[in-house]
């Protein structure tokens, strides 16, 4: 008799304990999707036109000065949304490159994606002036384009090439990570190369607005550029839910994964092309944003634990807080004009990330 | 249950087999221990039925049906794995033994997934740590609950490889004894290696020993002596018979590990 009530009471124990785990998780995805919501009205009032929250908030309502109501509908609104979609997209695409070749360095652009698109865009821009047919060398064209999407159409074809370059090598031989890491390491040098050969004999102009596209800047986003994006992510977002257990199973290794009924490599190449796909969408549209996809998963693994069930949540909410703090902070330091934004979310995640691997105890203490 | 005829494996067209017409057969709830030297060929032989490697020969059937065209899940279904070296990400030990079941549930664990969980961990008396981090547990509760998730997939065999290698002798006891435990009371088969010949020898069971990539022997413990032992493993002991039990020893006196 005593020996069943002690029995029952460890069940009651086990539950309680798991509900309090399950608690604590949604309470960690609640506090971000709140965090996220009060950054982004922060990042809306934040600006060079120095307009004043009741301001704001009325040219939100639409009323105010037409100026207003444009600033904040035509430029602010569009630019937080761009935050948000490519942060989340972003950091989740770091994280499922990191489940997938079992590397804690992999990052959205392991198979070369960032360097093709920069490639892309410099050819663009340094060999078609900014739009596909005018071969014209006048400052305006590297402004307005021929085509305004033509960069970014080009860094886009560029950066599915090489994914479908390194995905269709490595499903030659058997799917191994390591292998994978090494030829977006060979592949990404050649687009390097290529790109320092074109820069060679670029003008000064040019070069200088090749250089600039790369910076990742947030304000090239509009309604349209944010739509396509926020296809692309949330297409991954849905996918990569519906296969959290699965990478769950992949943290055991491939053998146990397969043994438990994963069809791994049909699952790694499935997600490595559409996390790199997000990461090829994002950059296009806003040049390099570096670093989110590194730091957000690394953190929200840390804190959170490696269930994917929570990360992939975790980690996408917390690329949009990064992102939406960087370019708050890019906006308001930077006088008028808003500094890179991919140099900030470096400046600003560096020194977190490291306090969180340096300050708790890792696994191999 | 377990039907390996001629089976035969290289892991490229011009190198040698590293498995040469293999033949097993195993029975429900029998236990099976391969033996012999590194490189023989018996994770190779796990892999193969475990669908991880395809084989170049030969067949392997389930219950009859033939296990090289059955799907991963229908397999998962049947046949579970316990790894030799194990790890599996930071995540609760009641969500790491739940991911057994995935090849049932799929996307989203149920109910009834769950409480296949509860009863496993309540039967293995594990329930206390359903809470805990695996990743922070010893290297012996580590190895249970891998077993743990090995049976939320309700297999008919479980194959463990090397479950003892990194173990002290208490939890090295332990898992064999709860080996012994799933088999004899769940009907569940057994296949796993094994290097220490007395451990093989207190489990008991169908004793096969490798060589190069072929089944050189096979039978229970009676086939375990000093002329078998010195064509496997080329190495001279002495077995003796202690009260009924086989025990091996180091020509030299000391025991053989």
């Amino acid at each position: 008799m005593d020996r069943g009530r002690k029995g029952y009471d460890t069940i009651m124990n086990m539950q309680s304990e798991l509900v309090k785990n399950r608690r604590k998780n949604a309470a960690a995805l609640v506090l971000l999707s709140a965090a996220v919501i009060v950054l982004a009205f922060v990042c809306l009032f934040v600006g060079s036109s120095h307009m004043t929250v009741a301001e704001c908030f009325a040219a939100l309502a639409k009323q105010g000065s037409a100026a207003q109501v444009r600033i904040i509908w035509n430029i602010r609104i569009p630019r937080v949304l761009a935050a948000i979609i490519a942060g989340a997209g972003l950091s989740v695409a770091g994280l499922i490159m990191q489940t997938d070749l079992n590397n804690p360095m992999a990052s959205p652009s392991t198979l070369g994606v960032s360097n093709a698109a920069v490639f892309g865009a410099n050819l663009s821009i340094i060999a078609f002036a900014g739009g596909f047919l005018d071969t014209g060398n006048h400052l305006s064209s590297y402004t307005v384009g021929a085509n305004p999407y033509a960069t970014s159409l080009m860094a886009f074809l560029f950066s599915t090439l090489s994914i479908l370059l390194i995905l269709g090598l490595c499903r030659l031989r058997a799917f191994q990570p390591g292998v994978v890491v090494l030829a977006g390491i060979a592949i990404g040098s050649v687009w390097t190369a290529a790109t320092t050969i074109l820069q060679f004999y670029a003008t000064d102009v040019g070069l200088s607005a090749a250089v600039i596209w790369t910076f990742g800047d947030l304000g090239r986003a509009t309604y349209r550029t944010d739509l396509i994006m926020a296809a692309a992510v949330a297409v991954g977002l849905v996918f990569f839910s519906l296969m959290s257990w699965r990478f769950n199973a992949l943290l055991s290794g491939d053998a146990a994964a397969k043994s438990m009924g994963v069809a791994v490599d049909r699952l790694r190449f499935l997600s490595m092309l559409l996390a790199s796909v997000i990461t090829a969408v994002c950059v296009s549209f806003l040049g390099i944003i570096g670093f989110v996809g590194i730091i957000c998963p690394h953190v929200t693994k840390k804190l959170l634990g490696q269930d994917h069930r929570v990360s992939i949540p975790a980690s996408a909410l917390s690329g949009s807080i990064l992102l939406l703090l960087a370019d708050t902070l890019s906006r308001s330091i930077g006088n008028g004009s808003a500094l890179p934004v991919g140099a900030i979310t470096s400046l600003l995640g560096a020194p977190f990330f490291l306090a969180i691997i340096f300050g708790r105890k890792g696994e191999h203490d | 249950m377990l039907e390996i005829k001629n089976l035969s494996f290289r892991y490229a067209s011009r190198s040698p087999l590293v498995l040469d017409g293999v033949d097993l057969t195993l029975k429900d709830g029998e236990i099976g221990i391969l033996l012999g030297k590194n490189g023989s060929g018996k994770t190779t032989l796990f892999k193969t039925i475990l669908g991880i490697r395809k084989p170049d020969g030969g067949s392997i059937r389930f219950d009859g049906e033939d296990l090289l065209k059955m799907s991963r899940r229908e397999r998962a279904r049947r046949i579970a794995y316990v790894p030799q070296s194990i790890h599996f990400g930071a995540l609760s030990v009641f969500d790491t033994v739940l991911m057994g079941r995935v090849s049932y549930f799929g996307y989203k664990a149920g109910r009834e997934d769950e409480a296949a969980v509860e009863a496993i961990l309540r039967d293995m008396r594990l329930e206390e740590l359903a809470a805990r981090n695996v990743e922070e547990l010893s290297g012996g509760e580590r190895q249970k609950i891998a077993i743990a998730r090995a049976l939320a997939q309700e297999p008919r065999l479980l194959v463990f490889d090397e479950p003892t290698g990194n173990l002290d002798i208490a939890n090295e006891q332990l898992i064999l004894s709860e080996a012994r435990r799933v088999a004899a009371e769940k009907g569940i088969g057994i296949l796993t290696s094994l290097h220490d010949l007395n451990q093989a020898l207190d489990l008991g069971g169908r004793f096969f020993f490798m060589k190069e990539g072929k089944i050189r022997f096979a039978g229970g413990p009676e086939i375990v002596n000093e002329s078998v032992i010195r064509e496997i493993y080329d190495a001279e002991v002495r077995v003796l018979d202690i009260e009924g039990k086989k025990i091996v020893i180091n020509r030299n006196g000391g025991q053989k590990t």
